[in-house]
């Protein structure tokens, strides 16, 4: 397989409504894949499976001569396709079958084509790109004048370079990748201890007051890592190295 | 149970005071007959007159008077004089041939206690002798009582003792039989106990309470027959409802879809990307509605299961928090967390995702009625054995309608549109086994208490 990014993916969409197939097909071409196929029922997919052996599926889960899981499972014995299902039944049963059969993602009906297309990405680059996506998965960032690397841990300011410890790494992680928004104290604690009882409470702010002292100018007044007040804390001003 | 004790012991009372009252009424009825029988003898025999009336003439024959002739004649009775001395008969009326003329000691002692060749008869001193006046042949019964003066002097004693010893066997006999009927009686009252906590039951139908028996079959078939018919029901409406939002979704994907994408186009006018704009909003709103309707129908006839795990309401609370601030909300609104003390590691056990569909609720709902923005406030208290979450504004308040449908606990089958998503949250909290609290606030803005049962958290 020769394929260069992923809107090189060979796409088959299932879906028993032909107009949300037209809807879908326009949106993921606008979006830039080129090869999108298409079918109306299990019948059919299963013939334009075997003949194209798409990259990406989006199933439907209730098709007029079966159901998406069924119909899953047999091409996963075949192939281990990424598979999306997109359902208009919203229980989480389903849900949970679903993704338990071994589904990548599932989307329920009605969606944004935005939140498909993210998430058809994210599905299609997990499969077919890992190695890119593991090298983005530690990024290097400034915060104004300080310029941190996640790859080896370091934090590098006018002072000079810094090391961070296991703690500080993992807060500084978490908030980075909820950069901009509120990570509350719980999820902070839970990605560094593994715990979420408040008790590490002290702890926490122990941590980052020392993480402050790396990455903030003036850690008395931070800029970059900014508190809260009753639920967490807030990575803003990032900037990309 | 305690009512059939009761039963019991009412039966057994009842019964006692009946066999009492028989005895007694038995009693008194035996002793007026004797009596009056009694006296029925002696109006007919007034030997003591007749004997006085019969005189010796000058002549030495005897005359009786002729009230007693026609006395004794009315009562087919006869009558004779015998003499003190010779023991032979010196004067008679109507004797019959069987009886003798003359009487030795012994024979007179014989017939003044029993009968005189089968005839009953009465003495009485009469001054030439003794008089007899006799009856027709088996007119009379004669018995004579003979009792130790002891027994006689104390036959009140007796008397007592007697009614006494037949009070207690007729309660002793009664509580055998009682007991007899509570042992037939309790499976039926357990079962009776049991229909109304909806367990159906199924009793043989032999003995003494066959009939009724069969008769509390029956009303436990029916109640199960109709306690299936409701559940179908129920059942087919939840499903409905989950058929009608499903089919309403893959429509609404293609509203929204391209709503969404004229909203994102370039090459349309301003105004037209905003209309798109409203079109996706509305279709999103739809949405919410109909999966608000969904789960609500679900929870109504408990068929929405609970995912059920340990929840630590402060990290849920900071975190649907967040997750507001965090999906941009509005500067003109603003959610202030407070976790009381001691709150702060309580837990519970709830299913997450619909606690946090409960509280979003609340706040999406403060928010969407106060276009103008308003401070929301979310507490959580610790309470004996529970935890209180309080979300509060200082906003318009709750209209005095929605109050009032959401303070009556009321069928919430009769789901009112503009209330579903608090009608939700008093589901929600229900099916957690806890309470909900609306009100407005005197100083302005509304508040809702949700009331958890809480695990108790110290062993941490």
């Amino acid at each position: 397989m020769t394929m260069n990014d992923i809107f090189d993916c060979k796409l088959l969409i299932v879906d028993d409504e032909p107009e949300l197939i037209r809807m879908l097909d326009g949106i993921l071409r606008r979006e830039g894949y080129r090869r999108v196929l298409s079918a109306v029922d299990c019948q059919s997919a299963r013939r334009t499976f075997a003949a194209e052996k798409p990259d990406g599926m989006i199933l439907d889960v209730t098709l007029p001569d079966g159901d998406g899981f069924s119909l899953m499972r047999e091409f996963r014995e075949k192939s281990s396709v990424p598979i999306l299902f997109l359902s208009a039944r919203d229980e989480d049963e389903n849900r949970l079958l679903g993704l338990g059969l071994g589904a990548d993602d599932y989307i329920t009906k009605p969606f944004l084509p935005r939140e498909l297309t993210l998430r058809l990405k994210a599905v299609l680059s997990r499969a077919y790109f890992p190695v890119v996506r593991r090298r983005e998965e530690k990024p290097a960032f400034c915060l104004g004048e300080t310029e941190v690397d996640l790859n080896s841990g370091t934090v590098t300011a006018k002072a000079g370079r810094l090391t961070l410890t296991a703690k500080e790494y993992a807060l500084l992680t978490k908030l980075y990748e909820n950069r901009e928004n509120i990570v509350t104290g719980d999820s902070l604690c839970r990605a560094a201890w593994g715990d979420d009882l408040y008790s590490y409470e002290n702890t926490l702010m122990v941590h980052i007051r020392r993480l402050r002292e790396k990455i903030e100018p003036e850690p008395s007044a931070p800029r970059y890592l900014l508190t809260v007040r009753g639920l967490g804390y807030k990575l803003t001003g990032v900037r990309g190295k | 149970m305690k009512s059939m004790m009761k039963i019991l012991s009412r039966y057994v009372l009842s019964a006692a005071g009946v066999a009492l009252t028989l005895l007694i009424i038995n009693f008194a009825l035996l002793a007026t007959w004797t009596a009056q029988s009694g006296k029925t003898v002696q109006r007919n025999n007034n030997i003591a007159q007749i004997a006085d009336s019969l005189v010796r003439a000058e002549d030495g024959s005897y005359l009786l008077s002729k009230d007693a002739g026609t006395s004794i004649e009315k009562n087919c009775q006869w009558a004779m004089l015998i003499d003190d001395g010779s023991g032979r008969v010196l004067w008679s009326l109507n004797l019959p041939s069987d009886v003798p003329e003359s009487y030795t000691v012994s024979e007179v002692a014989g017939f003044t206690r029993w009968y005189l060749n089968g005839y009953p008869v009465t003495v009485w001193k009469h001054a030439d002798g003794l008089f007899v006046l006799g009856g027709e042949k088996d007119s009379i019964w004669k018995y004579n009582i003979t009792e130790p003066k002891a027994v006689m002097d104390n036959a009140g004693v007796w008397i007592t003792v007697m009614l006494i010893l037949n009070g207690l066997a007729a309660i002793l006999l009664a509580l055998l039989f009682g007991l007899r009927l509570f042992r037939s009686l309790r499976p039926l009252a357990k079962g009776i106990e049991g229909m109304a906590e909806n367990e159906p039951v199924e009793f043989s139908t032999h003995g003494l309470l066959g009939e009724l028996a069969a008769g509390i079959n029956k009303t436990s078939e029916q109640l199960k027959r109709q306690g299936l018919a409701l559940k179908k029901r129920d059942d087919a409406r939840t499903t409905w409802i989950a058929g009608v939002s499903h089919d309403i979704r893959t429509p609404l994907s293609l509203v929204m879809g391209y709503a969404s994408q004229l909203e994102d186009d370039p090459g349309l006018s301003q105004d037209k990307r905003e209309q798109a704009g409203i079109i996706r909003r509305q279709s999103e709103r739809i949405k919410t509605l109909v999966s608000d309707l969904n789960l609500a129908s679900k929870l109504e006839y408990d068929m929405q299961p609970l995912r059920k795990t340990d929840v630590l309401p402060a990290a849920l609370l900071r975190s649907i928090a967040a997750d507001f601030y965090n999906g941009g909300l509005d500067e003109r609104y603003s959610i202030d967390v407070t976790i009381c003390g001691d709150a702060q590691n309580v837990a519970i056990t709830g299913d997450e995702e619909l606690l946090r569909r409960a509280v979003s609720n609340l706040i999406t709902n403060s928010i969407r009625h106060n276009p103008n923005g308003c401070a929301i406030k979310i507490t959580l208290e610790k309470r004996s054995g529970s935890c209180i979450v309080s979300v509060s504004d200082n906003g318009t308040g709750f209209p005095q309608n929605v109050l009032e449908s959401l303070k009556s606990e009321a069928d919430t089958a009769e789901l009112q549109s503009h209330g579903l998503g608090l009608t939700i949250v008093r589901q929600i909290v229900k099916a957690h086994g806890g309470t909900t609290e609306f009100r407005n606030l005197p100083e302005g803005g509304c508040a809702a208490l949700l009331c958890l049962p809480a695990v108790t958290a110290d062993d941490n």
